[in-house]
């Protein structure tokens, strides 16, 4: 059987889409996708780079995940920040992340950070936009630290700290007072951490954890729930029901496991 | 009107000790009328993981049968019975392939592993996972379970304890939703039982002859 | 003396928007009571595209401000009087906001309105309208007709005709000419009849009633036919629901029957409906 995939039937599948004109047509209103309504960053540090997020993921004005990940796996010396539409930077950097192993298999070289940035500013552009995908992407190749901001439409920035997502700006005004050149790594963990923190306290679409993911050359760390500063506080009472509270008009079990009746085996003999 | 309101839905699932519980209201409306009373969202997709799908209900029962096709095809390539975390996935890709013209559904996947390990999710309707370890909702009633779920849920709870707790919390927020209700179903997931309940709510629809049969028949996916 | 304390409280000049003051408290025109009270409108072209902009429930407008809506509500006439009945339910978008909202207005001991559309609408009006009735009766020493009283509601809310008021009501109740029946809505209709139903869930209620109706039945029966249609309409519309409220009319004026949760009338017309299977 052929198990490779069939390359000329990749990509979106568009059959609904008159479907949907159509209903929208009759008046119907089609549903809000989670949004990482987010704040996302990335700096260069003295030996190597540390990137940031926060971990809300939002569906309109409710809060569809506490303690989402936004920092997405593209290789082993690099990740990538995503916000946006949260569909959208999953599948994106995914995809993304497989090709760059294929690529790897393919060369036999680490990856390097500007072909990552390429393969998803011509994605992104092919795209036009409408996959909205805003992204901080950093990694540590052959050639030293690399930071990139990839915008929705293909257009990208190489900086030494950027910040993106609706918090972008409070974040960027952490870094823009007290980012340096050379920065020590603890010192640059903090100041990312500050600067999500800026975002979590100051915009409403960013919130929880603080998540960091610090590149050197040959190393990476990635500290889940680096800060938690919104933990919440331990329940005074429990709201538990006593057993049978709830009326029950039917009950059938499924045994998922097979008791069987006979005699025991002797084997003292 | 919101596609996602126009036949009503609520769908919740949650994580107990060596266990998991996925339930959801059985109303199948056209917008203010209800159509049917013992509509079933919530699908077996194994012996050990469950599927429940608010949202508009033609692309409900679609995806119900697309979902069976495309876990049989996995159990034959493979060999193997899919895991809730690979479903979640091959569900996810489904709904992203649709991201330009998508499906009008919110899935909710409930499941025990290999390990015996509980695993839950939801999914907006493009595919996007959210994975949880408390609970996750779906559908219109939505605001109001999430509500419910936050002051009921606690940890490490008992299947019998589970029960009682997803089931005052689906029944108490249908009954502040116009468009959800009239009767419920809660499955409970663990390492050896799969346990089924039809639940009294408000006004389940007593009329229909077939209601005992079909509220606990067993949907193999 | 009657009447010089009937003009003490009815010589309003300008309606609503007037000062109260002890000297234009007593010297007012009692003439001028059945003026139309003037409500500022909005200062805007179109007042009633300007409401609609806010308030329009067909929208999907998040920002709009959602009226109270969505109903079930009848009343009959039969051979021992009148009977009405109600749901209780209001809702804002798809949330329940209550259960237990009071769809009967008691406009004075012979006379009942009912409230279907906006809440604030229905309870205003209705509630000027017993003071007119009340007026009325002062005036003329004798009870106003339930004919009349529809009327004068029906010309209030005409005044405001295409202005954004919602309201489908029944006026009902007891006088010289025996039990009456009028519908009265926002557009200025007023229908005289011996069935009406009306609300999000009239349709609903039609079917049963029209089935189960006969002139000639008892009152017990009577009140269970009101039950009944108003229950099976909050089985079948979302946004009718909670309690079933019900009134009765005769001679003596109106009086209350019950209030009993469809959820209960749900569980015993099921154990009835077995029986009878049995």
């Amino acid at each position: 059987m052929d198990a490779r995939i069939d390359l000329n039937n990749i990509g979106f599948d568009f059959d609904l889409t008159k479907r949907n004109a159509g209903l929208e047509a009759n008046g119907a209103t089609a549903p809000k996708a989670t949004k990482t309504g987010t704040t996302i960053v990335g700096l260069l540090f003295k030996d190597g780079l540390v990137l940031g997020a926060d971990t809300r993921a939002t569906e309109g004005p409710i809060v569809a995940d506490k303690n989402c990940e936004k920092i997405h796996y593209i290789a082993p010396n690099m990740y990538c920040c995503g916000a946006g539409t949260a569909a959208d930077t999953e599948f994106t950097t995914n995809m993304i992340s497989s090709q760059m192993e294929l690529h790897r298999m393919s060369t036999g070289r680490e990856s390097r950070v500007v072909t990552a940035m390429t393969l998803l500013k011509q994605y992104l552009f092919r795209h036009q936009g409408h996959i909205s995908a805003a992204l901080v992407l950093g990694g540590f190749d052959v050639t030293g630290p690399h930071l990139y901001t990839i915008y929705p439409h293909g257009s990208t920035d190489k900086l030494p700290y950027v910040t993106m997502g609706s918090g972008s700006l409070a974040a960027m005004s952490i870094f823009e007072s007290r980012w340096r050149s050379d920065m020590e790594r603890q010192e640059a963990i903090d100041l990312v951490k500050d600067a999500i923190e800026a975002g979590i306290f100051n915009d409403l679409g960013s919130g929880s954890n603080v998540d960091v993911c610090v590149i050197e050359k040959g190393k990476v760390d990635y500290l889940r729930n680096y800060a938690r500063p919104n933990e919440r506080a331990q329940k005074e009472q429990s709201y538990k029901f006593p057993r049978g509270t709830t009326a029950v008009l039917k009950t059938s079990i499924r045994d998922l496991v097979q008791v069987t009746e006979d005699t025991a085996m002797d084997i003292s003999t | 009107m919101s596609i996602m309101e126009y036949n009503g839905a609520a769908v919740v699932a949650m994580v107990g000790k060596n266990c998991v519980a996925i339930a959801s209201d059985t109303r199948l409306g056209q917008q203010a009328m209800t159509i049917d009373t013992n509509f079933q969202k919530v699908f077996p997709v194994t012996d050990k993981t469950m599927i429940g799908m608010a949202g508009l209900a033609t692309d409900v029962l679609t995806l119900r049968d697309r979902f069976r096709y495309k876990v049989n095809m996995y159990k034959l390539k493979e060999e193997r019975t899919i895991e809730p975390q690979t479903f979640a996935h091959m569900v996810s890709a489904a709904l992203y392939e649709k991201r330009f013209g998508p499906y009008f559904i919110e899935p909710v996947i409930a499941g025990m592993d290999k390990r015996n390990q509980p695993f839950i999710c939801s999914m907006d309707t493009i595919g996007c996972i959210n994975f949880a370890k408390d609970f996750v909702v779906a559908g219109n009633a939505g605001g109001g379970l999430y509500g419910m779920c936050e002051s009921l849920w606690e940890p490490d709870l008992e299947p019998e304890d589970l029960f009682e707790t997803i089931s005052q919390a689906l029944l108490n927020a249908v009954d502040r939703n116009a468009l959800s209700g009239w009767g419920a179903v809660v499955h409970i997931i663990t390492p050896d039982q799969v346990i089924t309940r039809q639940l009294k709510s408000r006004m389940l629809d007593w009329a229909d002859p077939t209601v005992k049969d079909k509220a606990v028949r067993y949907t193999r996916l | 003396m009657l009447s010089e304390i009937v003009a003490q409280y009815t010589s309003e000049p300008t309606g609503y928007g007037a000062e109260l003051t002890p000297g234009n408290f007593l010297a007012r025109d009692a003439a001028k009571q059945f003026d139309s009270l003037s409500f500022d409108l909005p200062n805007a072209e179109n007042p009633i595209d300007f409401l609609n902009t806010y308030t329009d429930v067909k929208s999907d407008n998040d920002n709009l401000i959602k009226l109270a809506h969505g109903t079930t509500t009848l009343a009959f006439k039969y051979a021992g009087g009148v009977v009405v009945a109600v749901d209780s339910r209001a809702t804002q978008g798809s949330v329940i906001a209550s259960q237990s909202v009071k769809k009967v207005i008691e406009i004075n001991p012979y006379l009942l309105g009912t409230m279907a559309g906006g809440a604030a609408d229905c309870f205003f009006w209705e509630r000027e309208l017993g003071r007119r009735c009340r007026l009325y009766e002062l005036r003329n020493k004798e009870r106003i007709s339930v004919a009349a009283a529809s009327k004068l509601l029906a010309n209030m809310v005409y005044s405001y005709k295409g202005m954004g008021l919602s309201m489908g009501t029944m006026v009902s109740g007891w006088d010289k000419t025996g039990p009456n029946l009028f519908y009265v809505d926002n557009d200025g209709t007023r229908l005289k009849g011996n069935l009406f139903s009306v609300g999000s869930g009239a349709t609903f209620a039609y079917g049963v009633l029209d089935t189960g109706y006969d002139h000639e039945m008892n009152k017990a029966d009577a009140i269970d036919l009101g039950k009944r249609s108003i229950y099976h309409a909050t089985h079948r519309d979302a946004y009718s629901g909670g309690y079933v409220r019900i009134y009765h009319i005769n001679k003596e004026g109106w009086e209350f029957i019950s209030l009993t949760d469809v959820d209960e009338l749900h569980w015993q017309y099921a154990d009835e409906s077995r029986n009878r299977g049995a």
